[in-house]
């Protein structure tokens, strides 16, 4: 058993590297990416600011940008893009050097070494040695803090023999040679680090930690409300098979499979929330707003909080109800007409006993087993419902995330989403274990 | 001499008479048939075109022109001696022409899915009346015709979905199951990839990045969609080649194309065909679901989502809320009731019970 765990978790790394390598390829490669967006909203801004800065920046990079190369080649460090694709992926992984910290230094002619003012009354100097650059610190030793490297469009042979090429008028159009100057460090997913959000400004886990939170809350009592509704609802079904009260919570069962739960909230906000029938429910949101909120008593708050989650917690039950509910009745049948049963019959137990203690035991295993898709569709569930009810948890953030292509929080939603449903699929393996006792793993 | 052989009732005729003695599943069965094939000539009756034109003697057929793909669908206005710039009003002509010799019958329901406010007489959110039957939407355009429309789109977009998903799923997952080995491996790898993969969410990213047509939609859901009928017929597949027949088979020199067509995938189609009703529900709800969000069809394609999404963002438009809901969930309904009937006939289950 203890085996078979570790070599599931193992096995777990592989299929996370390549669920996460195929998203980060997509959005990579993927035009109108971040880069491209904040490039029009800059050209934007300068063309309704009366197209003067167009004019100016002189050696824009002819592909219809009026950015300066020097800003553009900044934008692309800020988001990576300036690296192969490959390096930016183990960079996000945390497995390759990222650099941080950048700054700006510019060699003259003439210029061999360069003194750079790193902060805090540090000194960097930098050494020009032919096309490679050279970081020392103030004692004269090698740096293992800094990097630096020429940011130039021309060849490593013209950086080498700058200064005789420039003495002799070529190179018009290059003053000085410009060089980066950054730290570097692992940090990526691996050590915890998903990166700072472009649209929120925050690290994404921060920006993760409270919508999480909702998620979860929403769909624990999603999923509990579902559990304690559908099991004894399949087990009166199947215990009275083929009777009315069968045939009508059947007819309820199949048209909350015709709907999704999304949609049947949707109704719902319709009738209750104030449009053109009733106005009983909030129209969405966790709580009343702020300002009411701060005001109000421990007491109130848990009733304002229940009147604003009723609704979206009963589109979230609608959602699973349908499906726990069958399979509850189907399998409670499927065991009833198995041979111990008629053994715990003719034994002379009571029809209770074995109803309960033989029969339902052992029916509640496929319910079982569907734990880890349940843990799963708290996040994926989630989504539409939270749209709907306009409620700021995780789901939400992701679909906006897509839209604002604020790509830290696309991946870092995928690598909790992923991971989630790795974790769910082992957990949903254990619990068939746990209740079914002929399951062993090997 | 009695020659003649009785034929003992072949076993898909025996599930047929079956399927046919539920009535829930067959009635669903006919309906939907029947309205998905009428659906096909909608243009005929939900359309602002007439069906026919008697002008000065001539005849035309400007609504039949929707549904044969080769005719021009344009007619003007000034071929009518209608004084409007651009297309043909036939609305509009039926009322100026009550006293004149010209003639022409509109279709049952006169409005089309895309005439929006910026054709003629339409209006904005107008609530259900006797004119607009659903009332109409943001831009003006008449509900009932757009959610005609989707109808078939729905249909077609969940009924070619899940035949290509079965023809992928079907051919990789017996390879897998049948031939096993590194093939095997490696999509049992992919696999397991692709179900850690929140798959609408890559769907949704896809989408936002090349804005689909029907054709491409359809592609991108197959990509991620295709695996999970792959993993079920890789066991059916593995699980019959272990039995005595493909032995048999096998070892009377068969071919593997042979084995593969003849004899193991009748076996192991069952549970399959019994679960395509229930693909095509989930067909349907997908394309809902990625409309609704913006990522589905590019508009101006009529949509369930869409409308929906229309009347969600405007809470008092109840009319937009409640149609789509309702369209969907009878289409889903009857689809359940043909996939219950079907799983019936093809795969009962007689539950014994002792008291």
């Amino acid at each position: 058993m203890f085996n078979y765990v570790i070599r599931r978790l193992l096995l777990m790394i592989p299929t996370f590297l390549g669920a996460t390598l195929l998203v980060f390829i997509i959005l990579q490669m993927a035009p109108g990416g971040p880069l491209e967006k904040t490039i029009q909203q800059i050209q934007m801004g300068s063309s309704q600011g009366g197209g003067e800065g167009g004019a100016t920046s002189n050696g824009s990079s002819g592909a219809g940008t009026l950015l300066p190369k020097r800003a553009l080649k900044e934008l692309e460090r800020f988001y990576g893009f300036d690296k192969p694709i490959w390096q930016r992926y183990l960079i996000w992984l945390g497995v390759w050097k990222r650099e941080i910290k950048h700054r700006n230094l510019a060699f003259k002619i003439g210029d061999i070494e360069v003194k750079k003012n790193m902060g805090k009354r540090r000194y960097a100097y930098v050494r020009k040695n032919g096309a490679k650059l050279e970081v020392y610190d103030k004692e004269g030793n090698i740096s293992k803090l800094w990097t630096a490297r020429f940011d130039m469009d021309i060849s490593d042979e013209e950086i080498t023999n700058f200064d005789e090429l420039k003495n002799n008028g070529e190179l018009s159009d290059i003053s000085k040679l410009e060089a980066t100057i950054y730290e570097t460090e692992y940090s990526g997913v691996l050590t915890g680090n998903l990166g700072k959000s472009y649209t929120y400004q925050q690290p994404v886990i921060e920006v993760m930690k409270p919508r999480f939170k909702v998620s979860i809350l929403l769909g624990l009592s999603g999923w509990l409300i579902a559990y304690l509704v559908c099991i004894p609802l399949g087990i009166k079904k199947a215990l009275s098979h083929g009777s009315t009260f069968d045939l009508i919570s059947s007819a309820v069962v199949f048209m909350a499979y015709s709907i999704p739960g999304w949609a049947f909230g949707g109704v719902l906000l319709v009738l209750f929330g104030g449009g053109s029938f009733w106005d009983v429910f909030p129209l969405g949101g966790l709580h009343s707003p702020q300002e009411i909120w701060v005001n109000l008593s421990f007491f109130e708050k848990v009733l304002d909080q229940l009147h604003h989650v009723i609704l979206p917690i009963i589109a979230w039950t609608i959602g699973s109800f349908a499906t726990l509910t069958v399979l509850m009745k189907n399998s409670l049948l499927d065991n009833l007409s198995q041979d111990y049963i008629r053994t715990a019959f003719a034994k002379g137990l009571s029809e209770k006993r074995v109803i309960w203690v033989h029969a339902v035991r052992n029916s509640v295993i496929p319910i079982a087993s569907g734990i880890g898709y349940i843990i799963a569709t708290i996040i994926a569930g989630s989504y539409f419902i939270e749209m709907i009810f306009n409620i700021n948890g995780f789901g939400k953030m992701g679909f906006q995330a897509i839209l604002d292509r604020d790509y830290p929080i696309t991946m870092g939603f995928l690598v909790i989403a992923v991971i989630i449903r790795l974790i769910a699929n082992l957990l949903s393996d254990l619990a068939l274990a746990a209740v079914d006792p002929r399951i062993r793993f090997k | 001499m009695n020659n003649q052989i009785i034929k003992s009732e072949s076993i898909n005729h025996k599930r047929w008479r079956k399927f046919k003695s539920l009535k829930r599943g067959y009635y669903s069965f006919i309906l939907i048939t029947t309205l998905y094939i009428l659906s096909l000539f909608l243009p005929l009756f939900i359309n602002s075109k007439a069906l026919v034109v008697q002008y000065e003697g001539e005849y035309y057929f400007p609504a039949f022109s929707e549904v044969i793909p080769w005719v021009s669908t344009y007619y003007d206005g000034e071929l009518f001696g209608q004084d409007i710039p651009g297309a043909a009003n036939f609305r509009l002509l039926q009322k100026s022409w009550e006293d004149s010799d010209n003639w022409l019958i509109m279709p049952l329901y006169p409005y089309n899915p895309f005439e929006d406010i910026t054709n003629n007489e339409n209006r904005m959110y107008e609530p259900p009346s006797s004119t607009h039957w659903l009332g109409t939407d943001n831009t003006g355009r008449d509900v009932l015709a757009r959610m005609c429309y989707a109808f078939n789109i729905s249909i077609s977009f969940a009924f070619i979905l899940t035949i290509l998903n079965y023809i992928i799923g079907i051919s990789i997952g017996g390879a897998m199951g049948y031939f096993g080995g590194k093939f095997d491996l490696f999509f049992q790898r992919l696999i397991e990839v692709w179900s850690s993969l929140p798959l609408l969410f890559v769907v949704i990213i896809i989408s936002s990045i090349i804005k689909p047509s029907f054709t491409l939609l359809i592609f991108i859901y197959t990509m991620v969609n295709w695996i999970f009928l792959t993993y079920y017929m890789r066991a059916e597949f593995y699980r019959e080649k272990s039995k005595d027949y493909v032995s048999a088979a096998i070892s009377m020199g068969q071919s593997h194309t042979k084995i593969i067509f003849k004899h193991i995938l009748p076996n192991s189609l069952i549970p399959v065909i019994t679960y395509f009703p229930f693909s095509i529900v989930g067909g349907i709800l997908v394309l809902v679901s990625l409309d609704f969000l913006g990522f589905g069809l590019a508009p101006p394609t009529p949509s369930w989502g869409q409308i929906l999404y229309v009347g969600l963002s405007n809470i008092t438009k109840w009319w937009m809320v409640f149609s789509p809901i309702m369209a969907q969930f009878f289409t889903l309904l009857c689809i359940v009731f043909i996939g219950e009937g079907l799983r019936e006939a093809f795969d009962p289950k007689i539950y014994s019970r002792l008291r």
